[in-house]
């Protein structure tokens, strides 16, 4: 079920009336938990067994560690679980080609048979929460949950279940302990969370994504501009779709009284890329920073460790991503970049005498580039589109002038928003006429039949 | 997380996590929500019928939809309503009354027109509205026909299989989906997720969503604007957009040659049974809500181009529509099975070429029945 369709607007229409009437009584879990449900089994009702099995598997592994003991074993059970989950579901088929190529390049005739499965929605992103809750338990930074049902609400809440943010148990599972006043104000944020998401993805991620899939399904028929700008519209897709679906993620929560977390703060202002990873899917950034950075040792042991811990990371993010030689070379460009920029920052002509614009400037290009991996197909269409932007000729790339017009007046609003001058975009008539304009323009001018979320094949 | 004393919604976040509103949301006050409310409602209501002062219709006698835009139901309603005003009898059916294989100076309205009759005809036909289509059309887009005079033709073709009922178990995209019952009565071959059923079923209440649809196929082709500009990058779209339904028609949708001409051989059709027939249930249904509405109807069933028929499937074609007789007999709805046209008049099994559509309106003016229909007696 997607945010931006009619389904999903029947679905809350039931749930939230059912919900605000449960509040603060014992049904509110229980309802939460069917709505959540319901919300996830619309895929496809056999992924909720894996749901279930990740929140029962995780509930009673920290109720082991909070009763027998052996703290260690049953952390190293939960990872054993939950990564084997993500393997199995996810790496599998990369994991069984990448072993077939390597058997036949040793003369082997056989070849081990390809699972086959179907990669569950979202899967990247319960397991991740699951886990922070159970390395939580662990240091001893959250309580362990005693109801079951409550846990199972914080695995599989339906606002944030599928593309996050990556929900703390500090954060969430801490929320659904208290009852939660809803204000006027919270209604308001929301509607306003929702309808700019809804903006982000429907009028401006959903139409780049027409140029983008034209050029990067056969990148061999077009030159360097139109290579280019496909690059730099799947740079802007990306994040207004994701953007996208967590304001909507966000708003939908903050109705029902849920503050989840900030996922994306003007990424492509960032001017550095320590800075770009604090923008850019931050419940992610945070979760490895929190999980796998710092247990690494973090910055606390030299230069050269703190390097090889940032670089690691970096590339278990890539591979987080997916199951694919292009997800691991980004995460490869990225602990690279990471890296360059943090010994340049520590220069002080770097720090001090280099302009912002061109820091931004520099960390925008960089990540764009990399883009083309995150986008292309395989390695071959990636090196193929990069060949060609500096080697192929100068035709026409026939890029829709509005859907730059849309991008620049974006930018410029994001430029706005982090200036002096921010007023102006704060004023009433210019709230309201923006507003105005979305849901004319969206209800207008884009075709119905919604499109589903980049991420969600994480 | 603590809400923090004397600031509303302000909180402390647990280590680690920011909860701050949002980067670049566009946030609003309850009063700047009920402005938005009150400003979009207001143009959802009123867009429509300033833009359809803003577009006035062609008004000739022989005018009808355009070919590419038969899915542009919101215009649909307005033809509909403008006949209706002028008081035209209105031919309503699938292609064979649009005329797929003449020009719009060559179908069955154009020359019931040039007969000396003080009725004045207007096609109402639609490409692709098969029964089950067409009794949504009437349903969702046509109340402003009410309480008029209805020609409606019956096309058997549409029972001639029983892909064509819409019967199969193998998922197909058949035309119109828009228009077809989404959850009941299921039928099998129709394949949309439940969550498009939902939009469709929701989207075709609201007047403003088949205005919007209007916007997008007649100026902006078959997608959106976003579309449009992938084939118009340096287009500009309000330049486009200027209203304006007057469209020069040129050559037919289809080239005007005879069936044997195009090469198709006799066929043995598997004719569905009436009783378990879906397109014969929503003929039925079409008619009823006609009546319902106060609209006097007449059916004009066939002519089916028999000649492309093998002798049994022919035999079967002729037990149908005599059933079909029956049916309109038996609730007193005047009817006229027009007799079948010389072979070569005939472009494929149903479709009439101009010739044949000359001979087809002699045959009904030469009617009694329908001469009487006309006269304004009986059909109600």
């Amino acid at each position: 079920m997607l945010f931006h369709t009619w389904t999903f607007l029947v679905f809350f229409a039931i749930v939230y009336p059912v919900y605000r009437v449960s509040k603060g009584t014992r049904f509110e879990l229980w309802w939460l938990l069917a709505a959540s449900y319901v919300f996830y089994g619309w895929w496809n009702p056999l992924y909720l067994l894996i749901i279930v099995y990740g929140t029962l598997a995780d509930y009673f592994i920290v109720v082991g560690m909070d009763k027998v003991g052996h703290k260690k074993w049953w952390l190293a059970a939960s990872v054993v679980s939950n990564i084997g989950l993500l393997a199995f579901f996810k790496y599998a088929g990369f994991i069984t080609v990448n072993l077939n190529l390597v058997m036949a390049g040793m003369g082997l005739s056989y070849a081990i048979p390809s699972p086959g499965v179907l990669l569950p929605v979202g899967i990247s992103f319960f397991t991740f929460q699951s886990m922070s809750y159970i390395i939580d338990c662990y240091r001893g930074d959250v309580q362990r949950e005693r109801s079951l049902l409550r846990y199972a609400v914080y695995v599989s809440l339906f606002t944030q279940l599928v593309a996050g943010p990556i929900e703390r148990a500090s954060n969430l599972l801490q929320q659904l302990r208290h009852d939660r006043t809803i204000t006027r104000e919270d209604i308001t944020d929301g509607l306003s969370l929702f309808v700019v998401g809804f903006f982000k993805k429907v009028a401006l991620a959903d139409y780049l994504s027409l140029y983008v899939d034209k050029v990067y399904t056969a990148p061999g028929e077009h030159q360097a501009p139109a290579l280019l700008l496909a690059t730099f519209a799947f740079g802007w897709q990306i994040y207004f779709d994701f953007a996208g679906y967590t304001d909507m993620a966000r708003g939908i929560a903050r109705t029902m009284g849920f503050r989840l977390m900030l996922n994306f703060n003007n990424p492509y202002l960032a001017d550095g890329l320590g800075d770009f990873w604090s923008r850019w899917h931050i419940s992610l950034s945070s979760w490895f920073k929190d999980y796998v950075y710092i247990p690494l040792g973090g910055n606390r042991h030299g230069e050269f460790s703190t390097y090889r811990n940032m670089a690691l990371t970096m590339i278990l993010s890539g591979i987080w991503h997916g199951a694919n030689w292009t997800f691991l070379i980004w995460g490869v460009l990225h602990a690279g970049g990471r890296c360059l920029t943090r010994g340049l920052e520590q220069t002080p002509f770097y720090r001090d005498r280099v302009p912002r614009f061109a820091k931004q400037l520099f960390v925008f290009t960089f990540v764009m580039f990399t883009w083309i991996f995150f986008r292309a197909a395989n390695v071959g269409d990636a090196w193929l589109i990069i060949s060609r932007i500096f080697t192929g000729g100068l035709s026409d790339p026939m890029f829709p002038v509005v859907a730059l017009g849309l991008v620049m007046v974006l930018w410029v609003y994001q430029f706005m928003y982090e200036s002096k001058l921010r007023w102006m975009l704060e004023l009433t008539p210019v709230r309201v006429g923006m507003v105005v304009a979305a849901i004319v323009y969206m209800a207008v001018f884009t075709a119905p039949g919604a499109q589903s979320f980049i991420y969600f094949q994480f | 997380m603590t809400h923090v004393p004397g600031q509303p919604g302000a909180v402390h976040s647990p280590r680690g996590v920011d909860l701050r509103f949002g980067s670049n949301a566009v946030r609003l006050s309850s009063r700047q929500w009920i402005a938005v409310a009150l400003i979009v409602l207001v143009t959802f209501a009123l867009a429509p019928s300033v833009w359809q002062r803003a577009e006035p219709l062609p008004a000739g006698a022989d005018e009808r939809i355009p070919y590419d835009l038969s899915n542009d139901y919101w215009l649909f309603g307005r033809y509909a309503a403008q006949a209706g005003e002028r008081g035209d009898t209105l031919l309503v059916g699938d292609s064979v009354i649009w005329g797929e294989y003449v020009t719009k100076h060559e179908t069955l309205s154009h020359y019931l027109n040039a007969q000396p009759s003080a009725a004045r005809f207007a096609n109402l036909g639609a490409d692709g509205t098969h029964p089950v289509a067409l009794a949504g059309l009437i349903e969702y887009y046509g109340g402003d026909i009410a309480r008029r005079s209805v020609v409606l033709h019956c096309n058997l073709l549409w029972t001639a299989s029983k892909k064509h009922d819409l019967q199969t178990e193998k998922e197909f995209r058949f035309n119109h989906p828009q228009l077809v019952p989404q959850f009941v009565p299921r039928i099998p071959c129709y394949g949309e997720p439940y969550s498009r059923r939902l939009s469709i079923a929701i989207e075709r209440e609201i007047p403003f969503f088949a205005w919007a649809n209007h916007v997008r196929l007649a100026y902006f082709g078959k997608g959106d604007l976003p579309a449009w500009t992938m084939e118009h990058p340096y287009g500009d779209p309000l330049a486009a957009l200027r209203p304006n339904m007057d469209r020069p028609e040129g050559s037919p949708a289809h080239e005007p040659i005879s069936w044997t001409a195009r090469g198709i051989e006799k066929q043995s059709l598997a004719w569905v049974d009436l009783d378990t027939s879906l397109q014969w249930r929503y003929f039925r249904r079409t008619v009823e809500l006609l009546r319902a509405r106060g609209n006097r109807v007449f059916v004009v069933v066939g002519p089916f181009n028999e000649h492309m028929l093998e002798e049994k499937s022919r035999e079967t074609y002729g037990d149908r529509r005599r059933a079909v007789e029956a049916w309109l007999e038996g609730q007193g709805i005047p009817h006229f099975a027009p007799a079948l046209l010389p072979s070569e008049l005939y472009a494929d099994a149903s479709h009439p070429l101009a010739g044949g559509y000359a001979q087809l309106a002699q045959q009904l003016l030469a009617n009694e029945a329908f001469v009487r229909f006309l006269g304004g007696a009986a059909g109600r």
